[in-house]
């Protein structure tokens, strides 16, 4: 990895305010633009001031992506500025970036890292850890979120226009691979769980049958993934709950 | 089948397109239309990057879309052509007499464009090339969404 320096530092602080300026026009862009300005500054020196705001300029167009993510685009195109990268080349870096850093982006956060831990916290408060789970939930959470904020902005300043190999990286894959499934054992742990804190009295051994419940679920969208999603694995899982429970009583 | 959608959208493969039109389409096959991506293959490392594994992405150059056209009509699988810009789009209206629909999926904000709907921003030169492809007799629709009702073109230009 690259030497952590001090507009390193500040690039990474400026990305927390990436969606100050949404808007319709340039989405994240301006975002973009104004985090990856303290990685452009040594420009001015190098190439003159007309290059520094050149670069920036191009930094601040159009782009959308995963705010988590966003310090991927933000790394490589400084980097590739550096590299004196043709500006054609770094605008096509930039539109080749938004749909994998968008879908990688809600594929771990908001389908997976997200809710996989607030189900979990909710399992917590159904177990009696009170604000506890509250506490754990939003500390975890946010050492994922920092590290993965942390992580893009290093890979992209590291590898530039072959960030594509950092997307690649085995770790984050199987990491993308794992949160589905997770997230839905977590979920069908916390929604009964919660129910029953709801409803007041409900035996033990119903949570062993839910437990067990989850556990083959995990299990069938892990092997299984291409025929069943989350959704109709649930769906399916009701219905049959519900059939056998107007059988047996 | 058929080609389903032929799309002219700047950020070519994402979201809405893998998800938002591949699965009520249950699309098979993406075929991607670009010179320059066609070259280059950090691009198409990135682009197939966001594609389901169930999902071919097949990069062609213009010329090899032309030659390719009839093919991917009659592809088992549901097909979707995906197109960057509107010069591509007009040279394969052009060439591939059979391509009727054009939607119009994303043109975003660039220096001397302007806004016609919140997904489509477009040049005065850009305008005229759209009207030229529908003075061909094909239909161009503005359409980001399945779910959106699609915008005729004099509605936007």
């Amino acid at each position: 990895m690259a030497a952590v320096t001090p507009s390193l530092r500040r690039s990474f602080l400026r990305l927390f305010a990436v969606q100050g300026s949404w808007n319709y026009d340039r989405m994240l862009g301006l975002g973009i633009g104004v985090a990856e300005e303290p990685l452009l500054r040594d420009l001015a020196a190098r190439d003159g001031e007309a290059a520094y705001r050149a670069a920036v300029g191009r930094g601040a167009g159009f782009f959308n992506s995963h705010p988590y993510l966003a310090g991927l685009v933000v790394g490589a195109t400084a980097r590739a500025e550096h590299d004196h990268v043709a500006p054609e080349r770094i605008e096509r870096l930039r539109a080749a970036l938004c749909g994998p850093l968008g879908s990688l982006g809600d594929r771990l956060v908001w389908a997976g890292w997200l809710p996989f831990l607030s189900a979990l916290a909710v399992v917590g408060v159904a177990l009696g850890a009170g604000w506890l789970a509250v506490v754990a939930f939003l500390v975890v959470y946010n050492v994922g979120h920092l590290w993965l904020r942390w992580w893009a902005l290093r890979a992209g300043w590291e590898h530039g226009v072959r960030v594509a190999a950092a997307l690649h990286a085995p770790g984050l894959q199987r990491a993308a691979r794992l949160v589905a499934p997770a997230m839905a054992f977590a979920a069908g742990l916390a929604i009964p769980a919660g129910v029953a804190v709801l409803a007041g009295h409900v035996p033990a051994w119903s949570f062993v049958d839910l437990g067990g419940a989850a556990v083959a679920g995990f299990g069938v969208l892990w092997w299984r993934h291409s025929v069943f999603d989350g959704a109709r694995l649930g769906l399916v899982a009701v219905l049959i709950a519900l059939i056998v429970g107007a059988v047996v009583w | 089948m058929s080609i389903a959608l032929c799309r002219v959208d700047d950020r070519l493969i994402h979201g809405q397109v893998v998800v938002g039109w591949g699965q009520p389409l249950h699309c098979g096959l993406i075929a991607l239309v670009d010179d320059e991506v066609r070259r280059s293959e950090w691009e198409q490392d990135l682009y197939r990057m966001g594609v389901p594994s169930h999902i071919e992405v097949v990069f062609a150059s213009v010329d090899e879309a032309v030659e390719q056209f009839a093919a991917w009509e009659s592809d088992p699988r549901v097909a979707m052509m995906l197109m960057g810009d509107l010069d591509t789009a007009r040279a394969l209206c052009e060439r591939c007499p059979s391509m009727r629909r054009l939607n119009i999926g994303g043109i975003h904000h660039r220096v001397g464009r302007t806004e016609r709907l919140r997904y489509v921003y477009l040049s005065d030169g850009e305008v005229a090339t759209l009207r030229a492809i529908a003075a061909r007799g094909v239909t161009v629709t503005a359409q980001d969404v399945p779910t959106a009702p699609p915008v005729p073109l004099e509605d936007f230009t």
